[in-house]
């Protein structure tokens, strides 16, 4: 993946030079381990400061809302299924945008290797697909297969489904994969017993919103649960407030999550926030055939009607 | 809503035109029945803000 | 000043009899992670950690605090009366605050205890906690206490500093508060004073030694106010701010609230949330204008309120403990020393016109 980096760098420059495009959105290398921080370029010079990890889980496509400027935007598969979905939403149009495309082989999930270490990581370092941690006095190396993001083990989109110019050639998309193993546990549950699977998952909620920030779905000039004259959602810590604000939000995301995992890896208190969107995602794949972001001619399900609509949950 | 642990007896969709009053009534007192044999709900309702 | 030396044996047996006339509140892991929480009897404090994910400021500003109380119940005498909701704060000793921690409620404590204006909900609080701070041996990566004014084995804000040194922890008694504590735990057995002084000397240097990100605040006073606050990189700053709340959620020396009301059929509370200047409807006015409707206002006033406008009100160094959270847990990684460092090094003079 590491190669991919001069490619970026080499597209952004030629992309700025020519005036193709008045910025390039990328990455560049973050200050604590594990992370990078999105950022741009407006010149060739600033391309500099790019670079390209198993790091970069950050949703870029989130920066896209509501720009007018020509923007090149590297996006992996899951990034460039949010494009398609924004440009169906018209927060951006697609003459706007030159989109670097990264067939990716998945992120490293940083919560589950420092779980893996008692000590603090000071760095981590990748080597094709071998992950080498750092400590003060420790060093281990890693499969990168056995610490990627949960998203992206189980990823079959992994090549962008837009793109105006790829920075290498695809790479095989995942086979046989159970996508909903995880959701198919809760339905297994009593009512009593999922009711309090999700109370648990939500008690550490602290209403930071960096779940809904991070996602490029949530963009909303005003989020429901800042809606004020009249009040639709509590802000305080009331359990009933927390669990309407999650779940209300996987609602508004039915039929347009990429599980690109933004929101799980931006939790700083480590809620697994995909379960609340991983139910909706599969149900829009069993009630309508439909995955998220994957061609910009068809209009979603949540958008459409059609006389063979499952409606057998109409009494 | 069922996912979340709710019981799948308290929330019923119906399609009732305006103009079918009597399917509005049958559905009414049906629903009132049913949720009334399941007794007070007590999950995802704000009594009072819970708060420390 | 007392130093004390407790034997580890001493440890759950002195805790034990503190059970008797203080509430006991420590770290303990749940999950990935630890958090403050009141400890059951037996219950020890889990000292293998580097700081709590969350602060411990919710132990004196809980995230939500209900304030008022009413009732429209005509039956009760106090009804259609708007009146506090009766809160006890019996002696609470947190055993375990970083003093990074305990550094920020002085920070804190300068905006809700002033001759003018006191907060009587955060004053009871803070004033019912006994801190029995434990020094940092191992300062993570991120901290920067060293350079926000306090430190590993820092004393101001504690009532007792523990250093654990092995077989025994050394605890040094630094109020009368603090004394009181150490007497009800019957932690009473002096150490060598002048050997401990120097045992302790010691591990602190080599603690502060440990801390490498340190970053210059010293021109933060001088600068001109209104040429940073047009300083061109904010744009580059803010641009991968997702405008979360984040980083004033988990900080020790944010303390921004809103005061609203909720109430429900005949009776109701008025209660204060934390708040977050991140979040767009922060400023936004009753007329419907909004001075800060675009990210990169928000994202400069963050910063400038806390490494400058305070260093300028209260001559006193910046609002920041340097604990280290907000770089650790931001989702896009914006980190505070970096920016630090941009507005200390910051000279109009320098900057290229174009």
């Amino acid at each position: 993946m590491i190669e991919y980096l001069e490619k970026i760098k080499q597209i952004s420059k030629r992309l700025l030079e020519d005036g193709r495009v008045d910025m390039v959105i990328g990455f560049k290398k973050g200050t604590v381990p594990m992370m990078n921080e999105p950022c741009f370029a407006k010149s060739s010079g600033e391309v500099e400061k790019f670079v390209w990890d198993s790091n970069c889980g950050i949703n870029l496509a989130n920066y896209l809302t509501g720009r007018n400027e020509k923007i090149g935007i590297v996006a992996k598969g899951c990034d460039s299924r949010n494009i398609v979905t924004h440009i169906i939403e018209n927060k951006i149009k697609r003459e706007q945008l030159y989109i670097i495309g990264i067939p990716c082989q998945g992120m490293i999930d940083k919560r589950r290797i420092a779980a893996m270490f008692e000590r603090e990581i000071q760095s981590v370092t990748e080597k094709e697909a071998k992950i080498t941690v750092q400590g003060e006095d420790f060093e281990k190396t890693l499969d990168k297969e056995s610490v990627l993001q949960s998203n992206c083990s189980i990823c079959i989109h992994r090549n962008p489904v837009i793109s105006d110019e790829l920075v290498a050639d695809p790479v095989e998309e995942q086979k046989d994969v159970d996508r909903y193993l995880d959701v198919r546990k809760i339905e297994a549950m009593t009512t009593g017993e999922k009711w309090q699977y999700f109370e648990d998952m939500l008690a550490p909620c602290i209403r930071c919103y960096a779940c809904r920030n991070a996602c490029p779905l949530c963009y909303c000039p005003t989020c429901f649960v800042d809606e004020h004259r009249p009040q639709w959602v509590g802000k305080s810590q009331d359990p009933t407030d927390t669990r309407t604000f999650h779940f209300l939000r996987a609602y508004h995301c039915a039929g347009r999550c990429t599980d690109c995992g933004a929101c799980e890896r931006a939790c700083p208190v480590d809620i697994p926030v995909r379960q609340f969107t991983k139910k909706l995602e599969k149900d829009c794949l069993e009630l309508f055939e439909w995955e998220a972001g994957m061609s910009l001619d068809i209009r979603p399900p949540l958008d459409t009607y059609r006389p063979d609509d499952p409606d057998d949950f109409i009494k | 809503m069922e996912h979340m642990g709710i019981d799948s007896g308290r929330l019923q969709f119906s399609w009732v035109s305006s103009a079918e009053s009597t399917k509005f009534v049958d559905v009414v007192k049906e629903v009132t029945e049913a949720i009334k044999a399941l007794g007070p709900n007590n999950t995802f309702v704000k009594s009072e803000t819970k708060v420390a | 000043m007392k130093i004390f030396t407790i034997d580890k044996q001493n440890w759950a047996p002195g805790l034990e009899k503190l059970a008797d006339s203080y509430s006991l509140t420590g770290p303990v892991k749940q999950g990935q992670f630890h958090q403050f929480k009141q400890l059951a009897r037996g219950e020890l404090p889990d000292f293998n950690f580097l700081n709590t994910r969350l602060s411990a400021k919710r132990l004196v500003h809980p995230q939500t605090e209900a304030m008022f109380e009413y009732s429209l119940d005509e039956t009760r005498d106090d009804h259609h009366i708007m009146k506090e909701v009766n809160k006890d704060h019996p002696p609470r000793a947190v055993i375990g605050i970083r003093p990074c921690d305990a550094t920020a409620f002085l920070l804190v404590r300068r905006n809700f205890d002033t001759p003018l204006y006191k907060d009587p909900y955060w004053i009871k609080a803070y004033e019912s906690l006994v801190l029995v701070g434990l020094a940092c041996h191992n300062p993570c990566s991120a901290c920067f206490c060293t350079s926000a004014g306090c430190g590993p084995f820092h004393e101001e804000g504690l009532d007792i500093l523990l250093v654990d040194a092995g077989d025994n922890y050394l605890a040094k008694a630094l109020t009368k508060k603090g004394e009181k504590l150490l007497n009800a735990a019957e932690w009473d057995k002096d150490a060598q004073k002048d050997a401990a002084r120097q045992e302790i000397e010691t591990m602190k240097k080599a603690a502060e030694d440990k801390l490498t990100a340190f970053k210059n605040t010293d021109k933060l006073k001088n600068k001109e106010t209104t040429e940073l606050y047009n300083a061109p990189f904010w744009e580059e700053v803010a641009f991968s701010c997702i405008n979360c709340g984040t980083c004033t959620y988990v900080c020790p020396t944010c303390w921004c609230f809103d005061i609203q009301d909720e109430n429900r059929g005949k009776s109701g509370i008025r209660m204060r949330n934390w708040d977050s200047c991140m979040f767009p409807l922060f400023t936004l006015h009753g007329s419907g204008h909004n001075p800060r409707s675009n990210k990169v206002q928000r994202v400069r006033q963050r910063f400038m309120h806390k490494l400058k406008y305070y260093v300028d009100k209260y001559d006193n160094g910046i609002q920041c403990v340097g604990c280290g959270r907000c770089v650790n847990l931001c989702p896009v990684n914006i980190d505070i020393r970096r920016v630090c460092e941009l507005m200390n090094e910051y000279d109009p003079e320098l900057e290229c016109p174009v």
